[in-house]
């Protein structure tokens, strides 16, 4: 290889091109996956001082295959006119609330669409901790920038063949 | 039933013969409000299942519908709805089409320039709807309400036309009109029963079920209600089995799902029932009971002058004996024979009549010929007969006073009455309308209103009633589409599609219980579109108080819930609810029904909305001085009602003599005279000699009326059954087509006197070889992208020929040529 | 383990075409423009065959809806080079789009002609985009397709079955051909079961099966009176 490189300088410069090319594809890619969120929202104070659990917020976690993601009219329910903190992120979120203007969150995990995959079926039935694939999102005080866990099918079917559960491609695919 | 390898594989060959179709674009302008696709893309996906009335067509199946985050994404029917069962038609199945259509019209427009420019500027709804309430205003104050005229194209009995009829009559006008054909076709049961309403069959409890044209399972006013009919019929685990007969020209979907088909000339259905009255009378198989003590005009009879009148019996014997029908219907008489015994000697046995029998010019008197029938069979109020539905009891609209201007113009005649003596048993005329409002005669009309239906598309009249459009000055649609009609309109008022409305349904006809539907949004309006209800309503506000006092409603909705207030109060039948689909066969042997109870009108009304309607299944059997209320009390063979309205023609055309009497009747092209002209008898229809082929339409049930061609997924399904798509066709039987050296797929000419149309030829054994078939419901010239320029309109070469008797279009009275297209 | 197949009652069918609308509906099938169903090439999972019988005027017409057949023989899956289409183990013949690379051998092998293939990607008006169903994948260009007996319904009806930990019922799993059905002439559910309708029905002396001499043993079982 290196000798073909060397017997052909334009290939050598075509080639190293390319390599830059994926060098700077990679970055960008890189740095859309660090995922900055409107509001910084901090789930080790939600959870320690207002003791709430993930189910307050992401309704439907136990029940639905969506576990969803809180916006105002679920924030609201505490936050309403009167700040309880001086941090300027719930400034942020109260004037999202005033102007009854949705939350535009960014999601980070996400199956293709032609995936079943439903949280009431492993957080309910199969009694899976959401920290196995998020993590501890108890001890974050920032919203995770990336996924902890790539929902990829690889890591799908390892983690059913080591708890011996179905990997029959029509169990998901769809 | 052995299918062979080959038999599959034949649907995999695609047709050959390459044809020039339109292009077939995508939209790629999102007109869809942006908030909906962001939240199909990223809502939390909870669902949600709402129950509406479908409005496809008029057949008024529950369905409900599957929401994802609010937005329909699928549609079942609702099990609960005693009409549909959960059952569903294909057409039913393209409703998210209707509703997401990008042909749309997303807010009012006012044309530009001449009519069917096919221009169009956007008006505000508020500019839209002064401007009509001016041009009133104005007619009421030169005392000329009666100038404007509302055709209403629903055949769905409701609310809605109620709702219409008291703003016309509010405002002044007799001219509003529902110009589907349900009100016509009662004809032949006012002349036997007097009575204003379609029968229905009780063909559960039927053993033999004989068919004159009637496509119940297809073309019918509620398919879905048969095909679960049929359905119990066929399970074998239940009853013994029920034969159906079915009498047609070619092999139409009931037809093919019954035990026998028999070809029939097209117009000669009614000689066939005379004929099969023939064998019943000879030998001696009618209800001798029955004839006796309920009917009249069966045996000759003497009035009260002492003149002798021919009976119904006589008239049979001597004119309808099976060789002589035989030569006339093409049906051997030894078929005939058959058929009556088995009808006559089953216990119970049934007759329908409907497309085949009554689209054509003989209508009226064919189908009087086949109910005859049911009365020689005594079918009244018995088990597996014919019975009538009763109305629920729903409030009228409250009553009003209508002011001089209005009470002067509801005075006036209307503007569809004909002026001579033609169709005198028609509700409406399109003929009539087209050709007085042509001739201002007697008067003319300013404003024309137009809601559903699509007139212009499925008239015989094309061109005439085109010229009609273009003369009223100011014609206003209310189209949620730009269909044909509405290319001739000066302003467009968008209706919602039904998915975005209220309204409310009550007794599809033909379905055999008393039932009311609730329509309601299941999604907010995607686009600036107003319910059609509401904007009389707004109209009337701003015409005059007189006119608003007559729709005293905040909106639509208000006025649904006004009238079933009513229902709640009658305490009779029950909200629909879950469990009853077991209880389905014990209704239909009448046992009992538990009464729901609710405690306030609020919780009625909530669940009445959530499960989608209310229904009484108790059929009140019925004294035979209800089912016929004629001047003899009896079911009349001989009708005095129509002798009367004939005699009444006599006078105000210049009074009894035998050369007006002949006169009257020579332009009804009655071709009996004497006591025959009021007995069911047959009317030869008017055929060209030199056209060696009939031509006749049928519909479909991915199509239904022309109005599913909007709708790519029904466009793309038209012709499952020959595999032909976004495709007409025409079907010829292989003897015709060898004789004319036609080959399948080919495509032919079919030449009638009025046009010619070229068509792909498709050889079906099932059809009479002198009878030719195109489906109804493409060629569009309009209506969007999925509609326009696909297939062949067949009515444009239909010849303008009506039912002599209630005016409705003879859509089976046309021969042709045909020849190969080179 | 359940065995699902299907039952369609013949007698009882009118041909009126529903499940067709249904399944498209359902599946987000693809309509395929003017100019190529004139190729043959119209897709629909749920199919309708017309069956002529007799000569003048003695004719019979049946229609035959024709889904996948699910064979538990199936000649597609033999075929298949990448393993795109197979058979699970609760006898559903699953097709995975993403796995198949549009060789169309396994069109070629199924004597139903149950399988369609994408020549172009699947278009739709912007408007339409918003009422498909999400529960189910769009597929794209240059790969076969076929009735799933709308498996993405068992993955719904499986999980409410464990969540409340219960068998699935008789009835309870139903592909939208079956439930929309006006004539409720298709019958759907586990043939391993013996309290199911198709258990009983499968054995009633009208059931036959298609070309039931390939060996393909078809789970899709017809009923009718006629010979």
């Amino acid at each position: 290889m290196r000798k073909m490189v060397k017997q052909n300088s334009k290939l050598f410069i075509v080639a190293s091109a390319a390599i830059v090319l994926v060098v700077i594809v990679w970055v960008v890619l890189g740095s859309h996956r660090n995922i900055t969120q409107p509001i910084s929202y901090n789930h080790k104070i939600h959870i320690e001082e207002a003791e709430l659990t993930c189910v307050d917020c992401h309704l439907y976690v136990e029940t639905m295959p969506t576990a969803t993601i809180p916006n105002i009219e679920i924030c609201q329910d505490c936050h309403s006119d009167e700040p309880m903190s001086d941090s300027p992120e719930e400034v942020k979120l109260l004037k999202y609330i005033e102007e009854g203007e949705k939350i535009p969150w960014q999601r980070i995990y996400a199956v293709p669409n032609h995936v079943y995959f439903s949280h009431r079926r492993h957080v309910t039935i199969g009694e899976i901790a959401c920290s196995n694939c998020h993590g501890n999102v108890e001890e974050l005080t920032e919203p995770p920038s990336y996924p902890l866990w790539l929902p990829t099918m690889e890591n799908c079917i390892s983690c059913h063949k080591e708890h011996k559960v179905t990997y029959d491609c029509l169990a998901c695919h769809r | 039933m052995e299918i062979k390898r080959r038999d599959f594989l034949k649907l995999l060959s695609g047709a050959s013969g390459a044809v020039a179709l339109g292009t077939y674009g995508c939209s790629d302008i999102i007109d869809v409000p942006e908030k909906l696709i962001e939240l199909a893309q990223k809502g939390p996906g909870i669902v949600t299942w709402t129950n509406t009335i479908c409005g496809q067509c008029s057949a008024g199946c529950g369905i409900k519908i599957r929401r994802i985050d609010g937005i329909p994404v699928y549609i079942k029917g609702n099990p609960t709805y005693p009409v549909n069962r959960g059952g569903m038609c294909p057409s039913g199945h393209s409703s998210l089409e209707v509703l997401f259509n990008p042909d749309r019209v997303k807010e009012p427009l006012k044309r530009i320039g001449l009519k069917e420019s096919g221009k169009w500027d956007s008006i505000s709804w508020n500019d839209a709807l002064q401007l009509i309430a001016d041009k009133m205003i104005e007619l009421r104050n030169v005392g000329k309400p009666h100038q404007v005229a509302f055709l209403d194209g629903s055949d769905q009995p409701g609310l809605m036309n109620k709702h219409i009829a008291q703003f016309m009559k509010a405002y002044g006008s007799p001219n509003y009109y529902q110009s589907g054909q349900l009100k016509n076709n009662t004809a032949p049961y006012r002349l036997l029963q007097g009575i204003n309403q379609l029968p229905s069959y009780d063909l559960l409890n039927s053993k033999y079920i004989l068919s004159f044209g009637s496509n119940f399972l297809e073309e019918g006013y509620s398919p879905i209600y048969y095909t679960k009919i049929y359905s119990h019929l066929r399970d074998s685990s239940e009853h013994g089995r029920t034969r159906i007969v079915q009498i047609d020209s070619r092999i139409s979907l009931t037809a093919a799902n019954a035990d026998l088909w028999i070809p029939i000339r097209p117009g000669t259905y009614g000689a066939l029932a005379l004929g099969i009255a023939f064998v019943l009378i000879r030998e001696k198989l009618f209800d001798d009971n029955f004839i006796k003590n309920y009917s009249f005009g069966f045996n000759d009879w003497t009035d009260n002058k002492g003149i002798t009148h021919l009976g119904f019996r006589s008239n049979v014997i001597s004119n309808y004996y099976p060789e002589q029908v035989s030569k006339i219907t093409g049906v051997p008489a030894e078929t005939i024979l058959k058929i009556a015994r088995d009808l006559g000697n089953s216990r119970s046995s049934v007759v329908l009549g409907d497309q085949g029998t009554v689209d054509n010019t003989n209508g009226t008197f064919s189908q009087m010929a086949v109910h005859s029938l049911n009365a020689l069979l005594g079918n009244f109020g018995k088990d597996g007969g014919v019975y009538f539905v009763d109305l629920p009891p729903l409030a009228d609209l409250p009553p009003f006073d209508e002011d001089e201007i209005a009470a002067l113009g509801n005075s006036k005649k209307p503007v569809a009455q004909s002026l001579d003596t033609n169709y005198p048993l028609a509700d409406f005329s399109i003929d009539s309308f087209t050709k007085n409002i042509l001739n201002d005669d007697p008067y003319p009309i300013d404003i024309l209103f137009l809601y559903k239906g699509n007139p212009l598309f499925k008239t015989l009249n094309h061109h005439d009633f085109a010229e009609t459009l273009k003369k009223i000055p100011l014609v206003v649609s209310f189209d949620p589409f730009i269909t044909e009609t509405s290319e001739y309109a000066d302003i467009i008022l968008p209706d919602h599609t039904f998915l975005e409305k209220w309204d409310k349904f009550c007794n599809t006809p033909t379905v055999g219980f008393t039932h009311v539907g609730i329509q309601q949004p299941v999604i907010e309006p995607l686009f600036s579109t107003r319910n059609a209800a509401d904007v009389i309503i707004e109209l009337s506000n701003k015409i005059d108080q007189s006119v608003a006092n007559a729709l005293p409603f905040q909106s639509y909705e208000n006025e649904i819930r006004f009238s079933v207030e009513k229902l709640y109060n009658s305490g009779e039948g029950a909200i629909i609810s879950e469990g009853v689909k077991s209880s389905w066969l014990e209704y239909l042997q009448q046992r009992g029904w538990q009464i729901g109870r609710y405690n306030s009108f609020d919780e009625f009304w909530k669940l009445l909305t959530r499960n989608g309607g209310w229904w009484n299944p108790i059929r009140q059997t019925k004294d035979y001085k209800e089912l016929f209320k004629t001047p003899s009390g009896k079911f009349e063979f001989y009708s005095q009602n129509f002798a009367n309205i004939i005699n009444k023609l006599i006078e105000t055309t210049g009074g009894e003599s035998p050369e007006n009497r002949e006169k009257v009747l020579h332009s009804l092209n009655i071709s009996v005279r004497g006591d025959k002209v009021f007995l069911p008898h047959y009317e030869a229809v008017p055929i060209e000699e030199n056209m060696p082929l009939y031509f006749i339409t049928f519909k479909l049930l991915t199509n239904r009326d022309g109005q599913s061609s909007n709708q790519p997924m029904m466009q793309e399904m038209f012709g499952y059954t020959v595999r032909e798509y976004w495709n007409s066709w025409v079907e010829i039987n292989p003897e015709t087509a060898q004789e004319y050296g036609i080959e399948d797929k080919k495509d032919v000419w079919i030449e009638s006197p009025i046009g010619s149309i070229k068509v792909r030829a498709r050889l079906n054994p099932g059809i009479m070889k002198e009878v030719v078939a195109v489906p109804f419901g493409l060629g569009h010239t309009s209506y969007g992208r999925y509609a326009k320029g696909y297939g062949t309109n067949p009515i444009t070469i239909l010849k303008n020929k009506y039912d002599m008797i209630n005016g409705n279009p003879a859509l089976q009275a046309t021969k042709v040529k045909i020849s190969l297209a080179t | 383990m359940p065995k699902w197949a299907m039952v369609i009652d013949l007698d009882k069918c009118t041909g009126c075409g529903d499940c067709m609308a249904a399944c498209k509906l359902e599946n987000n099938v693809a309509i395929v423009s003017p100019e190529q169903t004139e190729e043959g090439r119209v897709m629909f999972w749920m199919d309708m065959m017309s069956v002529y019988d007799g000569e003048y005027p003695h004719v019979k017409v049946k229609r035959i809806p024709k889904p996948c057949f699910h064979c538990d023989n199936p000649p597609c899956i033999k075929v298949c080079p990448v393993h795109a289409t197979y058979i699970n183990p609760e006898g559903l013949v699953g097709q995975i789009y993403h796995r198949c690379i549009g060789c169309r051998y396994c069109m070629a092998a199924c004597p139903y002609t149950a399988k369609v293939f994408n020549w172009y990607e699947p278009e739709w008006a912007e408007e339409f985009k918003t009422c498909l169903n999400p529960d189910v994948s769009l597929r794209m260009k240059g790969v076969v397709e076929k009735c799933s007996f709308c498996a993405h319904r068992l993955q719904v009806v499986k999980e409410d079955a464990d969540a409340e930990d219960r068998e699935i019922m008789d009835g309870e799993y139903m592909p939208a051909c079956s439930e929309s059905c006006p004539a409720d002439a298709i019958y759907f559910g586990d043939l391993e079961n013996r309290e199911s309708k198709v258990f009983k029905l499968s054995r009633s002396p009208r059931a036959f099966k298609e070309l039931e001499g390939l060996g393909t043993e078809p789970k899709v079982i017809y009923l009718s009176k006629r010979e």
